[in-house]
């Protein structure tokens, strides 16, 4: 088990070169680079630089060497936890993303939790009361989950919040909060901020596992081992929870490794449209300005994140399962 | 025990810092006005330490024995003025600030106010698109060396400078610094910060490639003369006539201001640690790294001085200046505004919202007009109104015939004057006004706003009229015969086909659409390709679009930068290569015909005559030529510029023509703009 952890921390490291290679070419195939973007940006507001101006800075930042000098100049930095320049935010780009990547994760881990919390029951009650009136209710529910895509839950929850309940959304507090000593007050707002957020990141998901719960203890429950058990006289509750979820959750545990991904990719729009300190403001804004190393830094701890994902599920897999031999 | 001991040492630790504080004020009192004598009688707790050796034990305990003392002593206090900050007034207080009279200089600028003489307080919160929207902070802090006027028919005002006067026939400029200014960390203000930003940065080829073009009369750098601390002297090779205007009202600010990279002065006092030159452990990356606007330790002229800033964070903070030079006209030192919070947004719809939703105090920034209902909507539950100002735009979408275009035969087409008359009078303005801008612009031709002092009444609407007959007529008097499908051909009978390039999103997209189709009216056969910003601007720029689109802003003081009038440089695409041709005095691209030629000459001119009335009329006559020779096609301008105010926030313009150029709103003082 441990030689099979260890093995598997070794692969991700070849994979993050590919990786890294793949994005830096990528951000590099539009034209121009940070400085000629800029250069048309302050164009559109009014400004305007001079083109020896953008010479200089590129000559400066080295912006005029060939593409494979910039990223060898980017990776050499690597061990050291030196992810390059933002040229945009004028300081080491690990300064600029650590904060955010701590509350990407953070707020991916509460969602993750919320859609466990919430869709498991559901999936169990919607399995035990099958074709019942609250199981078809709550499935409604789960598909309406299912196709609102994060963005559109988030615009619509400012638009209830601004509009209609005209209270302060977006954002992790209100502006009041933001200077103002830690408080019982201040962390009451920081609340209210913090599960519009991880419901509507969780909520997509939420569906989906709910309805992969009911099918899968469906399958288990017309199973032999479950009539003997109830043959036997158990009580309910123990048939599902002991015997019936056991077989139904390493399907489970697969999904959610996959839904992982899915939630860091919604949290980019979502902490775009509510304002939130997540990676996605920031990864949009660079890509856009072409901030490569910072652009290329956040796709290549977004595919990390990703790869220890997987690896977490596969080891709870072995852990839920003594079934399961790894070599 | 122990926690008792502490309180009341740390009480008569404060205690005795404030003592020290009444009389470091009274050792200031010599700068105030009026000093006031005043018995103070304190009781003080002494504390007295007796250690006692406990008997038997080696320990030694200390016992504290409390005693009351009376105590009288005789201090000055000084008067603290309020005609400032509270803010400030408890910092003269407890002796952290020199006094209100020793902060200010001799002469402060006394700002007139729109509305109210205003109190102090507030934070100002606005919407921020992040670092390259620097213009959200930097237009309120617009402080340079002489100001633009309010009124735009005015001349340039006083800033910095209190006063400046011309000799040598326009070949020297005298610049009066006020007396007694001073940099927001304290440190005085003096022509050595000119002198330092002249020699460190501007002519330093490490930072600036060349200085800029106001600055270089007849091909020669100009000369600095210091004369004394607050006067100093710029001397050129010939007369001069962008500096009051170009050089220190629209550059004449702190260097760098943002991504701008223009200025006219900067704190030598303590850049020069960071500067190779003098500090050969200084780099150039630091130099720029330490001058830019977002390093909170930087001094600054400004009325609110970037103080809370850091990577990654979600807001900026900006607070005001305890140096501050401007006072309101009753003598309150400004700005009112205690800070100014910037909330950190990914885009403009971000900005938006929080308007909306009556987060934003006052903004003009980012505001969108086509979200005009909504604002309506809310405005009573968000507490806020609107202000429509006019936007410096002569014309959104304009058109740009690319003059200089490389294939002969559409370079010869465009080159047509009466081709360009038939274009212009082919668009239905009314239409496009209507379906685009709700009626709220001005069909035009002319390639400045009402507001200009270049504005002309009598060519405003330039071949403006819809007219599709008359721009048929021309057509067939060009040479570009119909063909049997309906469509013209090149006399030749070769397929023409007019190519529009654009980087337009939604109204001014809707616009250049509808422009086409009256085009199709004529016979003419118009393609409209769409791209983005990034690969629209190098094309236009390297004279490779054929019919280039873009607003026509800069319409209030076009001569500061004429990208629009004549071919100036790169980014007039009515003629790139013949802007080169111009911005490199004929070593690249190529020369122009005549027209064109004598519109450059003229600017030639203007650049060279220091008189205002002479350059004026010089100036206008560059208006009517470009206007007349249509060489680029205007069709609707001076749309309506969003602004929301909150109802308790004073000061503001009603009316005003926004531009950039001008540092809107900074003309109108924002450092006097107040809330209840």
């Amino acid at each position: 088990m441990l030689a099979y952890v260890l093995r598997r921390f070794v692969v991700i490291i070849p994979t993050l070169i590919v990786v890294s290679v793949v994005t830096f070419a990528i951000i590099q195939l539009p034209p121009g680079d940070f400085f000629t973007t800029l250069q048309a940006e302050v164009a559109e507001t009014g400004g305007g630089q001079d083109k020896e101006v953008i010479k200089k800075l590129q000559e400066v930042y080295g912006l005029d060497k060939p593409v494979y000098v910039q990223y060898l100049k980017w990776v050499a930095g690597f061990p050291r936890l030196d992810f390059g320049y933002s040229l945009e935010w004028s300081a080491p780009v690990w300064d600029v993303i650590v904060s955010k990547l701590a509350y990407t994760v953070f707020l991916g881990g509460l969602s993750l939790l919320f859609m466990v919390v919430v869709s498991i029951p559901i999936g169990i009650y919607s399995a035990t009361h099958q074709y019942s009136v609250g199981d078809h209710l709550l499935s409604m529910v789960g598909f309406f989950g299912l196709c609102l895509p994060g963005f559109l839950l988030a615009l619509v929850w400012m638009f209830l919040g601004i509009i209609i309940l005209r209270i302060d959304v977006g954002g992790t507090m209100s502006r009041e909060m933001v200077n103002a000593p830690w408080s019982m007050a201040k962390l009451l707002d920081y609340l209210n901020h913090l599960w519009p957020a991880v419901v509507v990141l969780g909520l997509a998901s939420t569906a989906q596992l709910q309805r992969i719960t009911r099918s899968n203890l469906l399958d288990v429950l017309g199973q032999q081992h479950i009539t003997t058990a109830r043959a036997k006289g158990l009580k309910e509750r123990k048939v599902i929870s002991k015997y019936a979820m056991r077989m139904a959750i390493n399907p489970l545990i697969s999904v959610m490794a996959l839904e992982i991904p899915k939630i860091v990719g919604a949290s980019t729009l979502v902490g775009i449209v509510m304002m939130l300190p997540t990676l996605g403001p920031i990864f949009l804004r660079a890509l856009r300005s072409q901030d490569m190393y910072l652009a290329g830094t956040i796709l290549l701890f977004t595919t990390l994140i990703l790869m220890l994902s997987n690896l977490l599920a596969d080891i709870a897999l072995a852990w839920a399962d003594p079934r399961i031999v790894y070599t | 025990m122990a926690k008792k001991i502490l309180s009341r040492r740390s009480f008569l630790k404060s205690a005795a810092i404030s003592a020290i504080g009444i009389v470091a004020a009274g050792c200031q009192a010599k700068v105030v006005e009026k000093v006031v004598k005043e018995t103070v009688i304190k009781e003080v707790e002494k504390v007295v330490k007796e250690t006692v050796v406990v008997a038997g034990t080696p320990e030694v305990v200390e016992k504290v024995v409390k005693e009351v003392v009376e105590k009288e002593k005789i201090v000055e206090v000084a008067k603290v003025s309020t005609r400032q900050a509270p803010m400030l007034q408890e910092m003269v207080k407890a002796g952290e600030l020199p006094p209100l009279e020793a902060r200010l200089p001799l002469e402060p600028l006394v700002v007139e106010p729109v509305e109210s003489v205003g109190k102090y307080g507030g934070t100002w919160y606005r919407g921020w698109r992040g670092i390259k929207d620097f213009h959200c902070y930097g237009r309120l802090v617009y402080e340079p060396m002489l100001r633009w006027p309010r009124d735009p028919a005015d001349p340039v005002q006083p800033g910095l400078a209190k006063s400046w006067e011309w000799s040598d026939g326009g070949k020297a400029l005298t610049l009066h610094l006020r007396k007694g200014l001073k940099w927001s960390d304290g440190a005085p203000f003096t022509v050595d910060d000119i002198i330092f930003w002249w020699e460190a940065i501007e002519i330093d080829e490490n930072i600036s490639p060349a200085p800029h073009t106001e600055w270089v009369v007849a091909g020669e750098p100009m000369k600095l003369e210091r004369v004394d601390d607050t006067t100093i002297t710029l001397k050129f090779a010939a007369p001069n006539g962008l500096a009051e205007t170009v050089g220190l009202a629209f550059h004449g600010n702190q260097w760098p201001l943002g991504f701008e990279r223009f200025g006219f002065f900067a704190p030598r006092h303590y850049l020069e640690q960071f500067h190779p030159k003098y500090n050969t452990g200084a780099t150039y990356e630091l130099f720029e790294e330490k001058a830019f606007d977002y390093n909170t330790e930087r001094p600054s002229m400004m009325p609110w001085v970037i103080t809370t800033w850091e990577t990654g964070a979600d807001h900026m903070l900006a607070t005001r200046n305890p140096y501050y030079w401007k006072v309101d006209v009753e003598g309150n030192q400004l700005p009112y505004i205690d800070e100014v919070y910037f909330y950190l947004v990914e885009d403009n719809p971000a900005i938006n919202i929080l308007a909306i939703a009556g987060k934003i105090d006052m903004q003009n920034r980012g505001i969108e007009f086509a979200q005009i209902t909504v604002y309506q909507e809310n405005a009573e539950a968000g507490g806020y109104h609107l202000y429509l100002w006019s936007r410096a735009e002569a014309s959104s979408p304009t058109f740009f015939p690319n003059q200089s275009y490389p294939d002969p035969k559409y370079r010869a087409l465009m080159q047509d004057l009466k081709f360009r008359q038939a274009l212009s009078l082919a668009i239905d303005r009314d239409l496009i006004n209507e379906i685009c801008y709700l009626g709220q612009a001005i069909p035009r031709s002319i390639t400045v706003v009402r507001d200009s002092a270049l504005f002309q009444p009598d060519i405003e609407d330039y071949y403006a009229q819809y007219d599709p007959d008359a721009g048929k007529t021309l057509l067939d008097e060009v040479g570009l015969p119909v063909g049997a499908d309906g469509m013209r051909t090149f006399a030749d009978g070769s397929p023409l086909e007019l190519i529009v390039e654009t980087q337009a999103s939604g109204a001014e997209l809707d616009g250049i659409e509808l422009v086409a189709e009256n085009w199709r009216a004529l016979g003419l056969e118009v393609t409209v390709k769409t791209m983005i910003r990034d690969l629209y601007w190098p094309r236009a720029c390297g004279n490779e679009v054929m019919i280039g689109t873009w607003g026509t802003d800069r319409g209030l003081v076009p001569m500061i930068d004429p990208i629009y009038q004549f071919p100036f440089d790169e980014r007039s695409w009515m003629a790139p290569s013949f802007g080169i041709w111009y911005k490199t005095m004929g070593k690249d691209g190529e020369e122009p015909m005549p027209e064109l030629k004598e519109l450059m000459d003229l600017y030639d001119e203007y650049r060279v005559t220091a008189d205002p009335d002479d350059q004026l009329d010089i100036a206008k006559k560059i208006v009517r030529l470009s206007t007349e020779r249509l060489n680029v096609i205007e069709t609707v301008g001076m749309m309506p510029s969003l602004t929301v105010v909150k109802n308790n926030f004073h000061n503001v313009q009603e009316h005003h023509t926004s531009d950039w150029l001008i540092m809107t709103p900074g003309t109108m003082d924002p450092c006097h703009f107040w809330m209840e």
